[in-house]
């Protein structure tokens, strides 16, 4: 069975490209990672899966010039070769002024648990976890979805000395129930291991959302107020991080939030921070070019307070490296991974209680950008949107096209669960996020189911 | 290896293919261990598939280099069925006991599917082949000097730059090349060989709140083919800078894009984001008999649907052909050795068939149309768009455009959205300009536009004819969970569209 290479062997691997002559500089990114997924559609399992792979990236700098190389070839002979090749290519271009040098040695913070038991699950025990999730939806009903587990190993080593491995695994089960007269409801559980999921908890909230969404009824679009669960707000989080919270982006004027810091950006009551340390996410303590994780106040009570960066923009922006480099070349530059909302007082039932008229919305689907410095993006509901009527669900709606304001939706945040959730995003990865009460929400369209 | 001649379409450029850095008989023994394996562990069908990537990716900014990279991987995934369940297990290593070991996985996944029963999976027919194919190519991009693109990409940001008010002049170029070996218990054993080159131009200016773009020849890094270096140098990045540069910068000080109902006219390259996502996605059957509900979701099409279903205007014929050349989604056989093929997916705007796999084409009675294609080795393979193009017609764009008393000409695709049916979608833009009595007037930013799929197409009055139909690639069409990236293509002549919603605002 698959298993951690383990610290001194990885060490061992990227010494052979550290030690490439005629370089000024070697960065060594080292990536091994396994796992199963059991994918199933109508109730039955009909893809599944598992693969190992085991990726190096490195990075040499030769008089400023920079050349990177990845290969699946972990060898120390396979690592020397890609030395040899992103040398090659840094020879030949022109110096890249903005290179800050390579990560300075520094200490790393302990990472997560690694959890052996979800490293080494079985096809069976997966088969098991979808039959106890499938065994919840009520007749006429199928589930589809996925449960996966996974295992890595991510290491970052460099000529100047810094070296820092970390191992973390991630359980996760998501599905989508469908039933008859357009019923549909989702539900999905992210953990760092597969003790912390229940399959079945998660088919039956999704089945029960699947019943009551039943013979949906046409609405017309406009603006209404919504309370939106976890998942959509995840949405709304993640691009957030990919329009505005990237120091790149910020320091080139593209940022939603460019020329904002201590401004209000949303409701006093909305924090946004990014912490891979935290228990309540699954993080790495390090960045991908290996220097150390911290919390990034992003949104403090409603109040735009920083952004993300990586050693080449915070060199261009005058600021320090915040962790969140990408692995290179990147020319996105940095992102923040592990995305948190502040949780506040509420619950879902009392935010109905306290809308007269409105709608529940479940999650959105296949959400795009309109207009990145408006932070305007669109997208469709889908599996589970409900109107609510004199502070109750009167009946579940067609799925409705929004096109909206991510910024003029949070500065319209009347409420804030008090229960967060780590919820994906389509696009992006997970965010912990609670659900949102939102005085005004533009729908601009509408499907037919 | 005995070659198979594809009637000269798809026969090798004067360069022919670059030589595998292993032997495709060692590697193609791999592949036949692997299937050999698996059949001792127990399975009743297996296919070994080795795949060899590699790609290399030049991004130049404001005249400064913002990335430069090669990326190499290797492996194997082994494929099985037993007692009519999938299984499937991939490792980067290549040796008999890894060989081994992961064929037993297989084994041992597909067992566990049995814990929920379903009908069988049956393989729909197809003849064992054995042959060799490789894209059309003249000269190798892998081989062209690194100092060649590079200056190829300096010149064209510089050019840009020249244009006073833009803040971000970009250029890139992406070649990727793909070996596959494929050996199946049935007596297939195919080897292929495509590469892929593109490259494009983007320029950003910014002011007052608004950020605008405009890119050359496609948005999203350009025009990706099927082809050698010959295809980069034909795109002409450094003749069309200053243009591109210059449009970008008035869009900054153009007038929004109205809000209304009125006649549209697209160019190909946003016909072609069009196609694919409101006809390529909606006809892959796996979507439509439910495989894909949890991830992208399903399609609005049905079984029943085969020869009745009126999906456009009798204008609109739309074929899925893995036989063209120069198409991200050409090959000589699929990752289940099905032949590529031509097959019509709209006939005069009538739905006739979808694009399947052995497994989902069973279920309808039917043969696969050869379109199971995998993200490399460490991905099962999954129904994906070949080349889906809609049949040139007549005419060009200006024709179009002189014939169109009032509306608006959308070019260069930003944003797509679509909803879990594939009914309801919204595009977005980069550029636009009022059509007043067959001429273009004002200039339009941040346009968009919104329908329904099939009043949308069934608007269509003008498609526009073989002068101006573009075989574009789409080098990042996702799919499946795990999450895989497809290349796949498609032909699109600029079209006209009747009462559609343009201008929508948050």
């Amino acid at each position: 069975m698959t298993g951690l290479i383990g610290a001194d062997e990885v060490r061992r691997i990227a010494d052979a490209a550290l030690n490439l002559p005629r370089a000024d500089g070697v960065e060594v990114l080292f990536m091994h990672e396994w796992g199963g997924l059991t994918r199933f559609a109508s109730s039955s399992i009909h893809q599944s899966t598992h693969r190992e792979d085991t990726g190096i990236r490195v990075r040499v700098v030769s008089e400023g010039r920079i050349g990177v190389t990845a290969t699946n070839d972990f060898s120390p002979d396979g690592a020397l070769r890609a030395a040899e090749s992103a040398l090659e290519m840094a020879n030949v271009v022109a110096p890249d002024p903005q290179f800050p040098g390579l990560a300075p040695p520094a200490p790393i913070p302990e990472p997560q648990a690694f959890d052996e038991p979800t490293a080494q699950t079985t096809p069976s025990e997966r088969a098991e976890a979808v039959a106890q999730l499938v065994a919840r939806c009520p007749e006429g009903f199928t589930a589809a979805g996925a449960y996966e587990t996974l295992a890595s190993e991510v290491a970052v080593a460099n000529t100047e000395g810094q070296f820092c491995w970390a191992p973390s695994s991630q359980a996760s089960v998501t599905t989508v129930v469908t039933g008859p007269d357009g019923g549909s409801g989702f539900a999905e559980v992210f953990a760092a291991g597969r003790s912390e999921l229940d399959p079945a908890a998660v088919g039956k909230r999704a089945a029960d959302k699947a019943v009551a969404s039943r013979s949906p009824r046409d609405l017309e679009p406009g603006r209404y107020t919504v309370i939106l669960e976890p998942a959509a707000v995840s949405t709304l989080v993640g691009f957030l991080a990919w329009i505005g919270f990237g120091g790149r982006s910020l320091f080139e004027g593209r940022s939603c939030f460019t020329g904002k810091e201590g401004q209000l950006v949303a409701a006093p009551n909305v924090t946004i921070y990014d912490d891979a340390l935290s228990e309540g996410t699954l993080g790495l303590p390090f960045d991908f070019e290996g220097v150390p994780r911290s919390r990034v106040d992003l949104i403090g009570d409603g109040v735009f307070r920083s952004g993300v960066y990586d050693l080449r923009t915070a060199k261009q922006a005058g600021t320090t490296t915040t962790g969140h480099a990408l692995p290179p070349p990147n020319p996105e530059g940095p992102f923040p991974l592990n995305l948190f909302m502040a949780p506040g007082e509420a619950d879902v039932d009392q935010m109905i209680a306290s809308t007269e008229h409105g709608l529940l919305v479940t999650r959105f689907h296949y959400t795009n950008v309109v207009h990145p410095v408006e932070s305007t993006i669109t997208g469709m509901t889908r599996d589970g949107t409900f109107l609510i009527q004199d502070g109750r669900v009167a009946h579940p709606v067609k799925n409705l096209r929004f096109t909206q304001s991510i910024l003029e939706a949070l500065t319209g945040t009347e409420m804030i669960g008090r229960e967060t959730e780590l919820a994906s995003e389509f696009f992006f990865s997970a965010s912990r996020v609670p659900a949102l009460k939102v005085s005004s929400f533009n729908f601009s369209g509408r499907s037919d189911h | 290896m005995p070659r198979r001649d594809r009637s000269g379409r798809l026969s090798a450029g004067p360069a022919g293919p670059p030589a595998p850095v292993k032997g495709p008989q060692r590697v193609l023994d791999v592949a036949k261990q692997a299937v050999e394996a698996a059949r001792a562990a127990g399975a009743d069908y297996a296919d070994g598939r080795v795949v060899a990537d590699d790609s290399e990716s030049i991004t130049v900014r404001n005249q400064e280099m913002e990335g430069i990279d090669r990326s190499t991987s290797e492996g194997l995934g082994i494929r099985v069925l037993v007692n009519g369940y999938w299984g499937f297990a991939a490792t980067a290593r290549q040796e008999p006991e890894e060989i081994e070991r992961t064929a037993k996985l297989a084994v041992e996944i597909a067992k566990a599917a049995a814990r929920l029963p379903m009908e069988p999976v049956v393989l729909a027919p197809v003849e064992p082949v054995t042959g060799s194919w490789h894209s059309p190519m003249q000269v190798d991009p892998f081989n062209v000097p690194l100092e060649e693109k590079v200056a190829m990409l300096m010149e064209a940001t510089r050019r840009m730059q020249s244009v006073e008010g833009l803040a971000f002049a970009e250029g890139g170029i992406d070649l990727f090349r793909r070996r596959t070996i494929l050996a199946t218990s049935e007596g297939t054993a195919i080897e292929q060989t495509t590469v892929q080159s593109g490259a494009g131009i983007e320029g950003t200016a910014l002011g007052d709140g608004e950020l605008q773009r405009r890119s050359f020849p496609n948005s999203f890094r350009g025009h990706i083919s099927a082809a050698g270096w010959e295809h980069i140098l034909k795109l002409g990045l450094i003749e069309e800078a200053e243009r591109t540069a210059t449009e970008a910068v008035e869009l900054l000080s153009a007038e929004e894009c109205p809000s209304e109902v009125t006649t549209l006219v697209l160019d190909s390259g946003q016909v072609e984001i069009q196609i694919h996502e409101s006809i390529g996605h909606p006809v892959e059957l796996d979507r439509v008999l439910g495989m894909e509900e949890a991830y992208a979701g399903s399609s609005f099409v049905r079984p029943e649907d085969r020869g009745s279903l009126r999906y456009a205007s009798p204008l609109v014929s739309i074929t899925a052909d893995a036989s063209l050349p120069g198409g991200l989604g050409s090959f000589g056989w699929d990752d289940e050795g099905v032949p590529a093929q031509r097959v019509p997916i709209l006939v005069d705007g009538v739905f006739e068939n979808f694009i399947s796999s052995r497994e989902t084409a069973s279920v309808l009675g039917l043969t696969s149309s050869g379109a199971m294609r995998a993200d490399g080795w460490a991905h099962y393979p999954l129904i994906r768009m070949t080349n889906i193009s809609i049949e040139p017609r007549e005419g060009s764009l200006a024709d179009i455009i002189g014939d169109t008393d009032d509306g608006v000409f959308m070019s260069t695709n930003t944003s797509w959205s679509i909803d879990d049916h594939r009914v309801n979608f919204q595009f977005g833009c980069e550029i636009a300009w009022r059509i007043e009595k067959g001429r273009l007037t004002t200039m339009y930013r941040n346009p968009n536009y919104t329908g329904i799929t099939t009043e949308f197409w069934g608007s269509c009055d003008a498609v526009g004819g073989r002068e101006e139909w573009t075989l574009w690639g789409t080098p990042n069409c996702g799919k499946g969970q795990p999450g895989q990236v497809a290349r796949v293509g498609h032909g699109a002549s600029p079209s006209r569209f009747r009462g559609v919603q343009l201008g929508v605002r948050g």
